[in-house]
């Protein structure tokens, strides 16, 4: 399991570029401020993170209110959401007992309803000097500086990271801020279109380096050191959207063991803005200024003082999804793991996953279904047939180590699509140049009433990326396989049978193979949709499981590999055969790979199980249908609208992806085959029996837990704030740069997140902001020496990112972490009244205690 | 022939119901817009065929009805109508969830009324009122998302911008009427015929239509609100870009016997056309976002449409027009489809800049084919005198343009073969469109704009000059000096934007964004 190393999941700590080499301590703080945001993944690559990984080792109410103090962001949903749940019965008084309980509050339950009829209190945010000089602008008649900055800082970002829209860009010499600060040089607008007539004078007095603009304006503003930090971060908040782009340059260089400074430097760009309008200001606003500062402190408190009882209505919304979980789970704990199997079937994590799976269980009872992370454990990147550089293929916590080429095809395949994709850019300059455009219209431009009518009536065939500059032979032969490591090394045969037992173990599949293993990926279909990626995989780097499935079929039927297995003690038989597929979310088809590669003992299993798939698509897709707002009954008339939805050039909400998702549950399919989780759970598998040392418990809750955790809180800060965390409207989703985002509209800062109509029906919100519920059957001490082992699991367990139980199946209970120790909920916990301690298993670091 | 005599009544007829069934629906079944497309398209399809089967038969006296029927209204309804359909289709999906969908169809469906009204209009009256309309009505789609401060701005600019465009044409309809005595297209077609040299009078009311039609057209340095307006739904967009802005060229076509005399208009319309044409197509290469490199391209295109009508070429115009807007109206459609193309761009190996060599081969090549197809044009075929400047004009653009085509390509005989073919078709297509549209529409023997010819020959040399120098030297010094213009959009447009924000100020409504401001106000009076 050493190929995953978890130590690339900590947040990184090691010091920035940028900074002054005589003061530590200010170089300190530009890293603790950059280091507060967190990456944002482009379009073509498009992973759910949790947009506060930075801030998690801080409980999260306290992290609402720095957010809020910093920026205006909320971290909670409106109070007349919660109170609409409690007038439609969905939040109970009960709830709101066992919240207070839980959290040992003095609150009363009277005082917590009485919060549900009450306003949110104003919210108070610092001042930057920019807002002073907007308090002084007639904003009716003038546009803001806010929105003025934003705009050209964000514009410039575009043109300076642009490697896919524009034909011209600015020169990068010098990096981030060297360039920016010509292009402030020559800048006209502010005086044109702010009327700044001083304007013109200041940028020629910015210092060369990002980092002596630092240290200038720092002192220049009178920021005192204890607030520097604040202050900095509160200003990349303010363009949040290319601060995370530029920590994601930061986040891939680092994984790569490299560093990079853009975003430091972009921290300086807003600071020197700041420095500038300060100066034009004069005697008056340095007054204003020195006021400001001052205030902050009792900002701070009043945002602490806001909605700390909240958070108590949050945590009893989360308290009543779960308890039917509590309740009804632990029945589940007595039943046997099944003997006779016909087909294992191994599909993603993915809440979607759990749909599929109870339809496909519901079909064919012989049938067991188990839950793995969609890459297969397999770190690999892929780099397709001639391309000129691999993509990642596993989730964005983890650098890539093997690689994966296209075999089977012949280098005339590779000429050929070569030249197809060559001729495809010339014919694009040709229509985007700026001479051209005139002729390509008027020779061509009358050729798109067929693309019109084409696209219009979804008769445009969709072909997936990788299938570009291919003919349809040469796709059916094309065949992803593992070529060695990413240097171009070859895996000696050790490592193959390491990687393969890693998988198997990864998967507690060691014994009782069925006849046929399905291993299925998943992928999305939509079409005209900038965030496809996300609907693919919001884990995997956004692209489809069908490369890692293909490739782990492959190694797992390798017969050498097998004996390699066998001396590491899993045995396989010969009879088994490992099938690759990828799992269509949209259409809830499932498509074979490598078919030919089958042995003709297993043709008749294949048909079998691929019925069975069909029959278990439309159950699936017959339960989806009413959220999506579809209510044909007829199966094979549903199967056409949801095939035709995936064409359809103009749908926005082709499938509801990973919406309401709530719980992570890592434990046997069979403790929980009984409960049907409505598609909001992550399910894993895993037994504890076999997992010696848990090795494999370590790895899930340092891995899958954490990327669980990252698309829980993607959709909840997306929900909760789409503002700042989401992508906000579809419909006016404009690409930037090819594959680097989109802006909301004409310009405004990058957005990132989910767009809304990923999030919600027009109507209502879809997904129900919960934070990640995660149920782990395995014993408490290896529980808890994980969660004391690693630093950001224990993070997220303690500060309220996530909430810990353990599922014992030997007592039939259900155990819940709270302030490192453990509580026994569910049945006993009710009969019991409220919740008791059990000393016996608490977590013993001196880190938790002090938290208490 | 008695039956003969009703059919341009039932053609007018026909021609009159595809805006009233527009204009009934958006009253009537805002909630169901998709579904009045489809028959509207077919009237158009049955008003064509009309006019095919019974144009030139006795009775057909041009217009009854106020129904202008004839090639260009038969071209436009077609274009309209199925723009019309797609687009509500299109919209009925992707807004689908979204509280304002019936109003959003309401204002959909009148400014598609509005557009077919002056479509098929005899009368510069009826003209101008549903050109406002329309402006007024597309003002609503605009304005979608009332909150988006940006959406406002740019709807007040465009809002200005036309009520400037229509006082200068109400001017001009007024000195028309006192010089003609009516303003039906067929009357002062027949008063141009009568008076072929035109009194300063008219040259003035040309004049102005001309900068009514540069206004509203989104020429510099009034294209802001075009390049601004992706605050409202991407249909929205289409519409806009395929069957809106260009209603400029169409008006100057219905006027184009009066205008091909017209010697200052015709000047100013190359002159606005060919600065906008080159500098927006230059602005274009440098924008970061999908959309808004679109809408730049829009501003260059309808700038190439009005050059064409300068010069007298208007059957190039409408075909440019309608070319134009089927291709906008996919590309802003289909806009999200920007990822995929990258990752298929990303596929490819990355390729350097064409190498001199192979440039100046290309470009020797393309000036000896158009030489080649000067010769034989002027050889075989009896050029009216206007063509004789414009046809060698129009051959070396269409030329040059063909150099990306041949200059980047690997050398593999397959390439070259395939990049051939390319360019072969691709100058079939042109000359075969370009013929095609000439039937279709009637050429006036106007004032030749030889003038006009040569300032646009050497304005889109000069273009290809500069895009080639960039190319090859992307931080040479012409780049690094040339730069920041094109990525300032030469600021044309900051003073333009506070003039619109101290007259028409965008609505504030109290949103989150501007909590911290008022918050402000109470943290200054605690601090000080």
């Amino acid at each position: 399991m050493s190929h995953l190393n978890a130590a690339a999941v900590d947040p990184p700590k090691t010091s920035s570029g940028v900074g002054s080499p005589f003061n530590p301590r200010l170089d300190e703080a530009i890293e603790s401020a950059c280091a507060r945001i967190a990456p944002a993944w482009p379009l073509d690559r498009f992973i759910a993170v949790n947009p506060f990984w930075g801030l998690v080792d801080t409980p999260v109410s306290e992290v609402a209110a720095k957010l809020q103090a910093h920026s205006g962001a909320q971290l909670l949903m409106p109070r007349a959401w919660y109170s609409e749940a409690y007038r439609d019965g969905r939040l109970r008084d009960e709830h709101l007992q066992a919240a207070i309980d839980e959290s040992h509050s003095n609150m009363s339950l009277t005082a917590l309803r009485a919060l549900l009829q009450q306003d949110e209190p104003a919210r108070s945010t610092r001042a930057r000097v920019v807002d002073l000089v907007d308090a002084d602008r007639d904003l009716i008649h003038h546009m803001s500086w806010r929105s003025f900055i934003t705009q050209n800082v964000s514009q410039f970002c575009a043109a300076y990271f642009d490697n896919g829209q524009a034909q011209l860009k600015p020169s990068r010499e010098g990096g981030l801020y060297a360039s920016w600060r010509r292009h402030a040089q020559k800048d006209r607008s502010p005086s044109l279109l702010m009327g700044a007539d001083w304007y013109s004078k200041y940028p020629h007095d910015l210092p060369m380096t990002a980092s002596d603009l630092t240290v200038t304006a720092l002192a220049a503003l009178d920021i005192p050191p204890h607030e520097q930090e604040s202050y900095l971060w509160s200003l990349l908040l303010d363009q949040n959207g290319w601060a995370s782009w530029c920590a994601y340059q930061r986040w891939t260089a680092r994984l790569e063991g490299a560093d990079d400074t853009t975003l430091s430097e972009l921290l300086a760009i807003r600071l020197a803005w700041e420095w500038m309008l300060y100066r034009s200001g004069g005697d008056g606003l340095a007054r204003r200024w020195r006021g400001a500062l001052a205030s902050w402190a009792q900002i701070d408190a009043a945002a602490a003082a806001a909605r700390p009882h909240d958070w108590l209505l949050q945590t009893a919304m989360e308290i009543a999804w779960r308890a039917p979980v509590l309740r009804t789970l632990p029945s589940g704990f007595e039943t046997a793991r099944p003997t006779t199997v016909s087909v294992q079937a191994v599909f993603c994590i993915d809440v979607r996953s759990e749909v599929f799976r109870r339809a496909l269980e519901a079909t064919a009872p012989s049938i067991q279904t188990l839950g793995f992370a969609g890459f297969f454990g397999v770190p690999l990147d892929y780099q397709p047939l001639g391309a000129p550089t691999p993509r990642p293929q596993l989730p964005g916590l983890l650098a890539p180590r093997l690689r994966a080429q296209d075999i089977g095809l012949g280098p005339e395949a590779e000429t050929q699509r070569d030249r197809a994709l060559e001729l495809g850019t010339h014919w694009k300059s040709f229509k985007t140049d700026a001479l051209s455009t005139f002729t390509f219209v008027e020779a061509l431009g009358l050729t798109y009433l067929g693309k019109l009518v084409g696209d219009a009536l979804g008769l445009s065939s969709v072909r997936s990326v990788d299938q570009a500059g291919l003919s349809r032979t040469n796709n059916t032969q094309r065949k992803p396989r593992l070529i060695g490591s990413v240097t171009g090394q070859p895996l000696d045969f050790d490592a193959r049978c390491d990687l393969a037992a890693g998988m198997l173990r990864g998967m507690s599949l060691t014994h009782r193979f069925a006849r046929v293993v399905m291993l299925a990926g998943h992928g999305s279909a939509t079409r005209n949709n900038p965030h496809a990626a996300g609907l693919d995989c919001g884990a995997c780097c956004g692209q489809t499981g069908e490369v890692n499935a293909r490739v782990a079929a492959a190694l797992l039927n390798d017969p050498e590999v097998r004996k390699g297995l066998t001396k590491r003690g899993i045995e396989i038989p010969e009879t088994t055969q490992f099938v690759a597929a990828l799992h269509n979310t949209t259409t809830d088809e499932v498509e074979f790979f490598d078919l030919d590669e089958l042995p003709p003992s297993h043709r008749d299993d294949i048909a079998t199980l691929g019925s069975w798939l069909k029959d278990a698509g439309a159950r699936a897709r017959a339960e989806r249908a009413p959220r999506l707002g579809l209510h044909e009954k007829d199966p094979s008339r549903l199967g056409r609208i949801v095939q035709a939805r995936t064409t359809d050039w103009a749908q926005v909400r082709p499938e509801w992806g990973l919406a309401n998702n709530a719980a992570f549950i890592v434990a046997p399919r069979e403790h929980c085959q009984h409960l049907n989780l409505h598609g909001r759970a992550f399910l894993h598998e895993y037994r504890h029996q076999e997992d010696k040392g848990f090795g494999v418990l370590e790895l899930i809750m340092t891995a899958p837990m954490l990327v669980t955790h990252w698309i829980n809180f993607q959709y909840y800060a997306s929900t909760v704030d789409n503002e700042r965390y989401g992508s906000g409207n579809k419909v006016l989703h404009n690409v930037v740069g090819g594959h680097i985002g989109v802006f909301e509209g004409n310009g405004g800062d990058l957005r990132i997140g989910l767009p809304m109509q990923s999030l919600h029906d027009g109507t209502r919100w879809v997904h129900t902001p919960l934070r990640l519920s995660v149920f782990i059957e395995a014993p408490r001490s290896a529980i808890d020496a994980i969660v004391q082992k690693h630093a950001n699991v224990r993070a997220l367990a303690q500060n309220g990112w996530i909430s810990l139980f353990q599922l014992d199946d030997e007592e039939g209970a259900i155990y819940a972490l709270r302030a490192g120790r453990w509580h026994p909920v569910g049945v006993q916990a009710e009969n019991a009244g409220s919740p008791r301690s059990d000393p016996g298993s608490s977590v013993s670091s001196d880190a938790v205690r002090s938290r208490e | 022939m008695h039956a003969f005599e009703e059919w341009p009544f039932v053609i007018a007829l026909l021609g009159l119901a595809i805006p009233a069934i527009f204009a009934v629906a958006a009253v009537a079944l805002p909630r169901r817009a998709e579904l009045v497309g489809a028959p509207a398209l077919a009237m158009a399809v049955c008003f064509t065929v009309g006019v095919a089967l019974f144009k030139g038969t006795p009775g057909d006296d041009g217009a009854s009805l106020g129904v202008r029927a004839d090639a260009v209204t038969c071209v436009m309804l077609l274009l309209v109508t199925s723009l019309g359909v797609v687009i509500a289709h299109y919209s009925r999906t992707y807004l689908q969830g979204d509280p304002g969908l019936p109003r959003y169809q309401r204002w959909l469906l009148l400014t598609l009324s509005a557009v077919t009204t002056l479509v098929i209009a005899n009368n510069l009256v009826v003209i101008a009122l549903g050109w406002t309309a329309t402006s007024i009505a597309l003002h609503q789609l605009l304005t979608f998302y009332p909150d988006r401060t940006a959406a406002l701005v740019a709807a007040h600019k465009k809002f200005l911008v036309s009520r400037l465009a229509d006082a200068c044409l109400a001017v001009s309809l007024v000195v028309i009427h006192s010089n003609v005595g009516s303003l039906d297209l067929d009357r002062i077609e027949a008063w141009t015929t009568a008076h072929p040299h035109l009194s300063p009078s008219m040259q003035f009311a040309a004049v102005l239509i001309v900068v009514a039609v540069a206004l509203k057209s989104a020429q510099l340095p009034f294209h802001g609100w075009l390049t601004q307006v992706m605050e409202a739904p991407t249909p929205v967009s289409a519409l806009l870009h395929a069957g809106v802005v260009n209603i400029g060229g169409f008006v100057l076509i219905r006027l184009s016997p009066w205008m091909s005399q017209a010697v200052f208009a015709q000047m100013l319309l190359v002159t606005i056309g060919l600065t906008t044409a080159v500098l927006a197509a230059l602005v274009m290469t440098t924008r970061v976002s999908v959309k808004v490199a679109l809408a730049w391209s829009t501003c260059a295109q309808m700038g190439f449409m009005l050059v064409q009508c300068g010069l007298g070429l208007w059957h190039l115009a409408l075909l440019h027009l309608v070319a134009h807007s089927l291709y906008k109206a996919h590309a802003f459609l289909s806009a999200g489809t920007a990822v995929e193309g990258w990752r298929v761009d990303a596929l490819a190996k990355p390729r350097s800049a064409p190498s001199p060599t192979r440039l100046v081969v290309g470009i020797v090549a393309a000036l000896g084919a158009a030489a080649l197809f000067i010769a034989l044009v002027q050889h075989f075929v009896a050029l009216s005198p206007a063509d004789r400047f414009s046809v060698p004009m129009l051959a070396i653009l269409v030329s040059l343009s063909m150099v990306p085509l041949v200059a980047q390509q690997t050398p593999s005989i397959a390439v070259y073969t395939a990049g051939a073919g390319r360019v072969i078709a691709v100058a079939l297509l042109y000359i075969g469109w370009h013929v095609a549209a000439a039937h279709l529409m009637p050429t006036h023997v106007g004032v030749s704009n030889y003038l006009g010819c040569a300032f646009v020959g050497v304005g889109f040399v000069g273009l290809f000059a500069v895009k080639v120098t960039l190319q090859m030297a992307p931080n040479g010094r012409l780049a690094r000096a040339i730069y920041p213009w094109l990525f300032a959009g030469f600021y044309l447009d900051e003073r333009f934007t506070r003039i619109t924000f101290r007259l028409w100020p965008p609505r504030r409504l109290p949103r989150s964004s501007t909590q911290p401001t008022i918050q402000l106000q109470k943290t200054i009076e605690v601090g000080t």
